[in-house]
């Protein structure tokens, strides 16, 4: 095999490992967004069908009315605002909190780093089930509104996420830099929030899409949080409360129609985010 | 001189530490200090949820209740007629006594959890709880499944990934897509799809492409429920994997592997002895989070399965709100909190994490 081959042979295997993580990670999505566009009788046809076609005619038909019923649902749309607004709050205040404690514990000297490791770790420890009637006693004795319990107690699982994966990325940045903005006078207070933070761009972006998600996809603090002020329900809660508009049982097609429509949001956030991920070290900035 | 001006940098420097750590701290013993302090309490008592029944101080027997277990023989049956041991005449099988016999009754009915063979012999693992040892057992199998198949797919995925190619920030977004789907419906999603009849996407696919004769009722069968949960987890969480893998990708600098391939090195001991070792802390990060979410599984098992199969988080979930015994739910958040602290610290000392 000439050289010229063995570079063609190569780019194909990996367009095909490419083309197969693709089908792989899409492919039951692209199976919610055909059930989607499926009235009831179509859901039912067996087999079932790779694209909406009618159960009698076997032609192509689309179904839209999931989508129109979901719209015009107050509670999912009230659902996506409530869903923003929690999860972005909780996310800011995970990266915030989590990025000084990092720095702490992945730049400075001190004692007692090990166990203030893990007693942050061990708040995630416990199932959600356990701690939840212990949380609703500290909510209710705090008087917070659902929306703002929501915030505190999904810190419970990003804060200590952001702050260990946050810790592991201070600890691999080369002291030098550290070193060198001292010798230039800076406090360290100033070399973490000046040069080490926006070093540590792509962890951040990093862990703020997936504490966003996280929060964004909770379920079980939203349903018990949520059911004293149904006005404060987040996505989630929201499809589970869908009782159908023309189907008396419950009405696959809309949450799957709903689910499409909550994941479509996240996905353009990433398309945004992305590039942050990518950007890095700038190259130079640091000699290893 | 010197001495004293770095120990006043030191101070100074813990001070700072000190100031940095507060928020978190201060958010953490706000929301969890008084709920786990609860959970310890209550695990110590018959507390029963949304009820005006007393509660009383029972020390262990919450604890003692779900982990006893003993391990008894089952002894063969003999044939009176033949004095061999007796074999059942449709199966072909050996036949043993029923459990039921051989497990104590006093003071406390122990009663079957599962049943192995080990030499001939066939033993039967008893328990005063046994959903819960089963459950136990079930989500130690789904984690170590899930996070190693996680594991090697979020490493492929990010590696893929990290490559210079047309549609590669669009392939980013793309990756993240299963993580972005709400847990719960995604759990009815694949519901949805192991549905036991043609209606269901596998059965359908199965069928059409002849693997299958007549339909699998995946959620139903006692071996296929474990796998499907697996292949729903394995698929959810490979992004969040790959994800927190290609973060520490990017973080390798490009000179060490120009420098490899001017020394004439492989693709091959490039990843070996450049990317593995470099990406240790950021794997070793992803790997405990992963696995510690994985002991704690609840959604996928409460949506798929509910009774039919428990993980421990949602076998817990049942004794709270169904069985109403607040106390024993307590004790079982604890048991899964002790079992998750031995995996953290095991972890952390096998991995290399250093704390320090």
């Amino acid at each position: 095999m000439t050289r010229e081959q063995k570079e063609k042979l190569r780019k194909f295997l990996f367009y095909l490992v490419l083309a197969v993580i693709v089908v792989y990670l899409l492919f039951p999505f692209y199976w919610a967004i055909a059930s989607s566009l499926k009235s009831e009788a179509q859901l039912s046809m067996t087999p079932a069908t790779l694209i909406p076609r009618d159960p009698d005619t076997g032609e192509i038909s689309i179904f839209t009315r999931n989508y129109r019923a979901v719209f015009s649902n107050g509670g999912f749309v009230r659902g996506l605002i409530n869903s923003t607004i929690v999860a972005t709050s909780t996310t800011i205040l995970a990266l915030l909190t989590g990025s000084f404690a990092a720095f702490a514990l992945g730049k400075l000297r001190f004692k007692g780093k090990t166990p203030a490791l893990y007693t942050i770790l061990a708040m995630t420890m416990f199932p959600q089930v356990t701690v939840l009637s212990g949380l609703y006693a500290v909510i209710n004795a705090l008087n917070l509104s659902a929306r703002v319990s929501m915030i505190f107690t999904y810190l419970l699982f990003t804060l200590p996420f952001t702050t260990w994966v946050l810790t592991s990325f201070f600890r691999d940045l080369p002291d030098e830099i550290m070193q060198s903005a001292q010798v230039d006078g800076a406090t360290p207070f100033q070399t973490f929030h000046m040069i080490l933070l926006p070093l540590t761009a792509p962890a951040l972006v990093t862990t703020g899409l997936l504490s966003f998600i996280q929060a964004w996809n909770e379920y079980l603090f939203a349903l018990t949080f949520t059911s004293i002020d149904p006005s404060a329900r987040t996505v989630p809660v929201a499809i589970q409360f869908f009782s159908g508009e023309f189907a008396r049982q419950e009405p696959f097609g809309e949450i799957m129609a709903a689910a499409v429509l909550v994941t479509v949001p996240i996905v353009v956030l990433v398309l945004i985010f992305q590039r942050r991920i990518v950007a890095g070290l700038t190259a130079g900035a640091v000699k290893g | 001189m010197a001495n004293s001006s770095s120990s006043k940098l030191g101070n100074e420097e813990e001070k700072l530490a000190l100031k940095l750590l507060l928020p978190a701290f201060l958010i953490l013993v706000i929301i969890a200090l008084y709920p786990l302090g609860q959970v310890f309490y209550t695990s110590f008592t018959d507390k029963e949820f949304a009820s005006s029944t007393e509660t009383n101080f029972v020390g262990l027997d919450n604890y003692k209740a779900l982990l006893s277990v003993t391990v008894k023989e089952l002894p063969p049956v003999i044939d009176e007629k033949t004095g061999e041991q007796a074999v059942d005449e449709e199966s072909g099988q050996k036949i043993f006594e029923r459990p039921i016999r051989v497990l104590p009754r006093d003071p406390h009915l122990y009663r079957p959890s599962f049943e192995f063979s080990f030499f001939g012999n066939k033993y039967v693992v008893g328990a005063r709880t046994p959903d819960f040892i089963r459950s136990l057992w079930n989500t130690l199998l789904f984690t170590f499944f899930s996070v190693f198949f996680e594991t090697l797919l979020g490493l492929i995925v990010a590696l893929v990934v990290n490559s210079e190619f047309r549609g590669r920030g669009a392939m980013r977004a793309v990756m993240l897509v299963p993580w972005a789907v709400i847990t719960v419906v995604s759990a009815r999603m694949w519901e949805w799809m192991f549905e036991p009849t043609r209606a269901g996407l596998f059965n359908m696919l199965g069928e059409r492409f002849g693997f299958i004769e007549g339909s699998f009722a995946f959620l139903s069968n006692n071996s296929l429920q474990l796998p499907a949960i697996i292949a729903v987890d394995v698929w959810k969480t490979t992004p969040f994997m790959a994800l927190l893998i290609l973060a520490g990708l990017q973080l390798i600098p490009n000179e060490l592997y120009e420098a490899a391939e001017m020394d004439g090195a492989s693709k091959f001991r490039q990843f070996f002895n450049i990317t593995l070792p470099l990406l240790k802390p950021s794997l070793a990060v992803a790997l405990i989070f992963r696995t510690l979410d994985a002991l704690r599984v609840f959604d996928v098992f409460q949506v798929m399965l509910s009774q039919k199969r428990y993980s421990m988080a949602s076998f817990n979930y049942f004794q709270l709100i169904s069985a109403r015994q607040m106390g024993m739910a307590s004790a079982i958040g604890v048991i899964i909190f002790i079992i998750i602290f031995a995996f953290a610290v095991l972890y952390m000392k096998s991995l290399g994490v250093d704390t320090e």
